[in-house]
């Protein structure tokens, strides 16, 4: 049985809350991934949430320098790119970065 | 639409957790976070592959937390490893095991099962 904010306090270091990003979500998009993907297991979409979390914390974290490289204080889709050509790790992205359909470049606080 | 949804994270949550990194008073745009949405979405299609590569040389059917952990390792985010370790055994030492569970059951209903 599910102990209310078991899971949260894990995700948010001791603060109640929900999960920052929704697992049925996350589960779905992981069936996506592939034809041998079949089961998986209740812990990993949790995992994934988190792993989530610090990937676009990390991408956003290097976008947000090309966008002060840039002198503004606006960030735009050209500085993800930018922080996904100049990061090794993220060379699986450079495909997606590169052939993106035209922007809605709609500027939001 | 609907489809193009479903392979996304809602932008909203993207959004939030870029906002938590910027300075107060700097803005993201709208073709920002979509590309964010974007790279979320590969950076998990990338994972799930890996992991679910090394269940199938291993004949199990079930990704789990630990295959996860190991693809992330795998594909060089080692940055991210360590903390997604802790974070998931403090996850299953939170989680009652199936065993705990029957464990729990027996006790509720006061009858024994194996």
């Amino acid at each position: 049985m599910r102990q209310p904010g078991a899971y949260s306090n894990l995700l948010s270091g001791g603060k109640m809350g929900p999960h920052s990003l929704p697992l049925a979500r996350i589960k779905k998009i992981m069936k996506k991934s592939g034809e041998d993907v079949k089961m998986i297991s209740g812990e990993a979409p949790i995992v994934f949430s988190k792993a989530c979390e610090l990937f676009i914390e990390e991408l956003t974290k290097r976008a947000w320098a090309m966008t002060l490289q840039r002198k503004t204080r606006t960030m735009h889709k050209e500085d993800v790119a930018a922080a996904v050509m100049e990061t090794d790790i993220f060379d699986f992205l450079v495909g997606l970065v590169s052939h993106t359909p035209n922007p809605s470049a709609t500027l939001e606080s | 639409m609907t489809d193009g949804n479903e392979r996304l994270l809602p932008i909203a949550n993207v959004g939030r957790i870029m906002k938590k990194i910027i300075p107060p008073g700097a803005k993201i745009s709208k073709d920002a976070k979509e590309t964010m949405q974007e790279c979320a979405s590969e950076f998990i299609c990338f994972v799930t592959g890996e992991a679910s590569d090394r269940c199938l040389k291993e004949n199990r059917k079930t990704v789990n937390g630990d295959d996860i952990c190991w693809a992330l390792t795998s594909l060089g985010f080692d940055n991210y490893s360590d903390t997604m370790l802790t974070f998931l055994h403090r996850l299953r030492d939170t989680r009652p095991t199936p065993t705990n569970k029957t464990i729990l059951l027996c006790t509720t209903c006061t009858q024994h099962k194996d």
